[in-house]
């Protein structure tokens, strides 16, 4: 047996720290398969991949580095009482440590199928694999007996502005939301925890996408542009920053929540069809005004780098940035609206075309808060009505809560059943 | 700048604790090829935590770990699972002898019930043709990975239409053609060729069961692709879609699984009892499930809400939603079971 350092892996390590001056950890160098690998994956995320941890305080997925591809998948839980949901957490629970950690496939004889579907080799690379386990309001309903445990903001969406759910996408009972490098990995870890809840969970939608960052340039941060063009992300909270996390996205222990939910969030998933055909008719001098950036450098209107603070306090009357310009509706950057902070996770899609020809392409806003009514809905009362919704169509997601990470010898859903 | 040497230090450190060199060299600690210290029976068991799963895990060090070739997935039985079937255990055996004379005596049913429905088409009578349709059906589906070791006889029975360019291609033959003509353009004019062609199909069927020595694995693995049939295509709805007599094909199915297991319950109580357990309990809930829909001799019309084959047989919804879910979640779980049992009995 030999534990030989592989150069390649070496080199892919020494150029994440020279590019990205941070944390730097153990990798396989494995995402880019070349002698480049470094420089690929500084570029993607400035981070070679890893295995993420599964257990701490919060689900990890919440706040590891932003993914390149995410999935959502939405289940109808069939669990056939109390105990059966227990094994369905437990089983959970032994699958995505085993996934987030790499280990490999049980070995067994050649009879049985084999224990997983090979898509990752033997070995399996590290790739920033995380799973996050969340349940809807449907799950406290009465079969379970769990009423009383349900969060309290936790109710099924309701319609809100402009929107046209369609009930084939929307809400479910639990939520696994997969993040990784890539797609494969994504999907893989998917397939392995179907299979591994088979008799209990039954699939209501699926939705996968991605989110690529860009090389930092003079003026911008190399946010993920979005389906419409726009660098998306810029002023969201930083998932490094525990205190912000803290206070804006961890469902405290003296929340009046609860004691089970302490460390989990409140996620909003809302999957956002954008009319692209539409949108790229629109002179740009109308989409800037829109969304109150400049597309190329996404700067605020007026402004030079895409982090400058849009200073609203100059542009009372909105001469520069239109009051009621996207970004200024979201963030209004006002200590009365500092609350509604919110830590924003989403990705593009994209799921073929319509029956009209058009593409059938959107953004999966997700954002996790310690309070849906100050985070989220605080900011979508803020946004309807916008010039915006013009360009968009809510067609599906839902509320969940992301449940609280998982302690060493515990398990997902601990205190909760 | 210590700093970032420390971590770098960390780094490599933990790099050559979890990193194979390029040549591929496993250090997964227990200088084995197979499972390793870690990958704990839960590993990738899937829903098999226990029993099977267990069973191999824990011999890993032992000779349970074979190579790593992929083998027979469960669907679909090859040429070669056939030449290669193993005897397996005496057990095995013996369930292996009565499960041939049951699909002899189920291959009787099958040409008795068949010819009182191709009798009716041939006669002209519509009522009594549309009646003796699902029936016929039911011994078929019931031994229908067994009758697929028969080459070219399936294709010619039970296609659906979704098979040929169009339901008057010449090669659409079987059950479902005479579906097509009885319930969607509600007659019998033109089907007699079709009964005929049916009736010879099935005794040529019939004549070659009779000298078939069905391997053990594919009477382990014909169980696994029952529920998985049902899986496919009843659940859906596409398997009796004029007709909507899918419930009755689903039972044959189910009844077909439930010989398989409890013929074999002795050899695999002995090989890996919790999964028979598991498998049983499985079976029962399914079985318990389709009770409600139970009509007469039969079954309610599958009508499902927002059919994607409607049809004027149903004038409202007989399996709602959260019926079809609850089978799902039946179905595909008890397919996980069944998909170990020729790993738990050794057959290859």
């Amino acid at each position: 047996m030999t534990r030989r350092l592989s150069r390649r892996a070496f080199l892919a390590g020494a150029g994440s720290t020279a590019l990205a001056g941070s944390a730097l950890l153990a990798g396989c160098g494995g995402s880019g398969g070349t002698g480049a690998a470094g420089a690929a994956g500084a570029a993607d995320g400035g981070i070679e991949a890893t295995f993420l941890p599964f257990r701490g305080a919060h689900q990890t997925g919440i706040a590891a580095p932003a993914p390149a591809a995410s999935l959502m998948a939405a289940f109808k839980v069939l669990a056939r009482d109390k105990d059966d949901l227990r094994r369905v957490f437990e089983d959970l629970t032994d699958e995505i440590e085993g996934l987030m950690s790499g280990r490999p496939p049980v070995v067994r004889d050649p009879a049985y199928p084999p224990s997983d579907s090979g898509v990752m080799g033997p070995h399996p690379a590290p790739d920033d694999l995380s799973v996050i386990v969340s349940v809807g309001a449907s799950l406290f309903d009465g079969r379970y007996g769990l009423g009383p445990k349900r969060p309290r903001e936790l109710v099924t969406m309701p319609f809100l502005a402009n929107d046209r759910l369609d009930p084939d996408r929307s809400h479910g009972d639990l939520l696994l939301t997969v993040q990784a490098g890539h797609l494969e990995t994504a999907l893989f870890a998917l397939r392995q925890l179907m299979r591994r809840t088979r008799s209990t969970l039954v699939l209501r939608w699926v939705l996968d996408g991605f989110s690529r960052r860009s090389e930092p340039g003079a003026k911008t941060t190399g946010s993920p542009r979005n389906l419409m063009g726009f660098v998306d992300g810029t002023a969201n909270l930083r998932a490094d920053d525990d205190a912000q996390l803290d206070r804006h996205v961890w469902v405290g222990a003296g929340d009046g929540e609860p004691s089970w939910a302490a460390g989990g969030s409140y996620q909003a998933v809302r999957v956002i069809r954008m009319l692209v055909e539409f949108w790229d008719r629109t002179p740009l001098a109308e989409q800037e005004a829109i969304m109150g950036r400049d597309k190329a450098s996404g700067a605020p209107l007026g402004l030079q780098h895409e982090t400058d603070d849009p200073d609203y306090g100059s542009d009372p009357d909105g001469a520069r940035i239109k009051l009621d310009a996207h970004i200024r509706l979201a963030n209004p950057r006002t200590p009365g609206t500092e609350k509604s902070l919110i830590l924003r996770r989403g990705f593009s899609y994209a799921r073929g075309y319509d029956r009209a020809g058009r593409l059938d392409q959107g953004l999966a806003f997700v954002s996790y808060q310690r309070s849906l009514r100050d985070g989220f809905l605080a900011v979508q009362a803020r946004l309807t009505g916008e010039p915006l919704e013009e360009y968009i169509l809510p067609e599906g997601g839902g509320f969940f809560f992301a449940l609280p990470g998982v302690a060493e010898g515990g398990r997902l859903g601990a205190g909760l059943v | 700048m210590l700093a970032v040497f420390a971590m770098l230090a960390a780094a490599v450190a933990l790099l050559a604790a979890s990193c194979g060199d390029d040549d591929g060299a496993d250090v997964r600690n227990v200088g084995t090829d197979c499972a390793s210290a870690s990958g704990s029976a839960g590993g990738s068991a899937s829903g098999s935590a226990s029993g099977s799963a267990s069973g191999s895990a824990s011999g890993s060090a032992g000779g349970a770990c074979a190579s790593t070739s992929t083998s027979g997935s469960g669907s679909g039985i090859s040429e070669e699972e056939i030449e290669g079937g193993k005897a397996g255990s005496a057990a095995v055996q013996a369930a292996v002898a009565s499960y041939g004379e049951q699909v002899q005596r189920d291959a009787a049913d099958l040409v008795r019930l068949t010819t009182v429905f191709t009798d009716a088409v041939r006669a002209g009578d519509l009522g009594a043709a549309k009646a003796a349709y699902a029936p016929s059906r039911v011994p078929w589906e019931k031994i229908e990975p067994i009758a697929g070791l028969i080459p070219n006889v399936d294709g010619a029975v039970d296609s659906r239409v979704d098979d040929f360019a169009g339901v008057d291609d010449p090669a659409f033959t079987g059950w479902h053609r005479l579906e097509y003509l009885l319930f969607e353009e509600g007659t019998t004019a033109g089907g007699a060729k079709f009964a005929d062609k049916l009736d010879a199909d099935l005794a040529d069927l019939r004549k070659e069961l009779k000298t078939l020595k069905i391997p053990p694995v594919a009477m382990a693995l014909g169980a696994a692709e029952l529920i998985e049939e049902v899986s496919e295509g009843k659940i859906t709805g596409e398997e009796d879609r004029y007709s909507k007599t899918d419930l009755w094909d689903f039972d044959g199915n189910v009844q077909g699984a439930r010989t398989v297991v409890d013929l074999l319950k002795p050899a695999l109580t002995e090989a890996d009892p919790a999964l028979y357990d598991r498998i049983e309990k499985g079976l029962g809930e399914l079985e318990r499930s389709l009770e409600p829909l139970r009509r007469g001799d039969g079954f309610v019309p599958f009508c499902t809400e927002n059919d994607p084959y409607p049809s004027p047989i149903c004038t409202g919804t007989t399996v709602t939603p959260d019926q079809i879910d609850e089978l799902k979640a039946e179905l595909a779980g008890l397919s996980e079971d069944l998909a170990l049992v020729p790993g738990a009995l050794k057959l290859k």
